[in-house]
C-alpha cells in the first residue's frame, strides 16, 4: 500500500484510503484516526461519517458486530462495548449486555407481559434492562 | 444454532444444579419430621436427575420471553407450559403426587396459583420501577 502525505492548510485535513479489502492495517489507521479525533466513526457501506452523539439512540450488538442507531439507519462502529462505555458521556447506559443507550432519547419506560423492564427509544427500536443492568440505570437517572 | 436456543442452554446449565441442592434440603427437613425417614438409592437417583431436569427447563425458559418476534401470549404459554410439564413429571416421577387425575388436578390448581401470584407480584415491582424511571425522564 502507497502511502502519501501532503501539506497544505487551505485543504479540509483528511484521511482517505484505497484499498481491495479491510485489512488489520485499515483498522488501525481507523482507530488512530478516531483516538485522535475523540470522535467516534460511524460506517454504512464502508464509508465512515462522524456520529454525533446527541442524535444516537443506542448501541447495539447484532450478529457479533455493534452498530450505532441513528432514526431508523445502523451505523456500524469498530469498537467493542466495553471501549464503547468507556469512551462515552455520561448520559449514554448500558442498559444490557448488547445494549447502550441515550438516555436522552429514551422515549419511555414500559413493563412487558412477562414481567421484564423495556426501555423504548425515540427512534422506535425497543430493547429490555437486564436485571444486572437495573441499578445502574436506576443510578444513573438519579433513583 | 439459533442464539436463542443458544441462551437456552445457557441458561438451563448454569442453574440446573440448584435443583438437586434443594431437592436435598427439602428431604433433610421432611427427615426430621418423618421417623425413620429412608431413601433407596434408586430414588435419590431419580430425584437428582429429575430435578436437575426441572431446574435446567425453568432456567432455559426464561428464554421464551425474550423472543422479540414471538407474541407475548406464545411466549407466556410457552413458558408456563415447559414448567408445568417439568414440574408435574417430576412429582410424579418421584411419587410426591400419586398418578391420579383428582391429585393431578389439585396440584395444577396450586400450579397456576403460584404462577400467577409470582407474575402478578414481579408485575407490579417492575411496573412501579418503570413509573419512578418515567418521572425522572422529564
Amino acid at each position: 500500500m502507497k502511502l502519501k502525505t501532503i501539506l497544505d492548510k487551505k485543504c479540509e485535513e483528511k484521511i482517505l484510503i484505497y484499498a481491495h479489502e479491510e485489512t488489520p492495517l485499515i483498522r488501525t489507521i481507523e482507530k488512530l484516526v478516531e483516538e485522535e479525533t475523540a470522535e467516534l466513526i460511524g460506517y454504512v457501506d464502508r464509508e465512515g461519517v462522524v456520529l454525533e452523539l446527541m442524535k444516537v439512540s443506542c448501541f447495539i450488538v447484532d450478529n457479533n458486530k455493534v452498530y450505532a442507531l441513528i432514526d431508523n439507519k445502523r451505523l456500524v462502529v469498530k469498537y467493542r462495548m466495553y471501549q464503547l462505555l468507556e469512551k462515552l458521556p455520561d448520559n449514554f447506559v448500558k442498559i444490557n449486555q448488547s445494549c447502550i443507550a441515550n438516555i436522552k432519547n429514551i422515549k419511555s419506560f414500559d413493563t412487558s407481559i412477562s414481567g421484564a423492564l423495556l426501555v423504548k427509544m425515540k427512534n422506535g427500536y425497543s430493547d429490555y434492562v437486564s436485571r444486572r443492568q437495573l441499578k445502574s440505570v436506576k443510578e444513573r437517572l438519579g433513583l | 444454532m439459533n442464539s436463542y436456543v443458544k441462551e437456552f442452554l445457557r441458561r438451563g446449565m448454569m442453574f440446573s444444579g440448584f435443583g438437586p441442592i434443594i431437592a436435598g434440603i427439602v428431604y433433610f427437613c421432611i427427615s426430621f419430621s418423618i421417623d425413620n425417614f429412608t431413601l433407596t438409592s434408586s430414588e435419590v437417583l431419580i430425584a437428582i436427575m429429575s430435578t436437575y431436569l426441572v431446574a435446567f427447563l425453568q432456567a432455559g425458559a426464561s428464554v421464551f420471553n425474550q423472543i422479540d418476534h414471538w407474541p407475548l401470549i406464545k411466549s407466556m404459554f410457552f413458558h408456563f407450559f415447559t414448567i408445568y410439564v417439568a414440574y408435574v413429571d417430576c412429582y410424579l416421577v418421584n411419587s410426591w403426587i400419586p398418578f391420579d387425575p383428582t391429585f393431578i388436578l389439585i396440584f395444577t390448581s396450586i400450579f397456576v396459583g403460584i404462577y400467577l401470584l409470582i407474575w402478578f407480584t414481579v408485575y407490579i415491582c417492575v411496573k412501579s420501577t418503570s413509573k419512578k424511571l418515567n418521572s425522572k425522564l422529564s
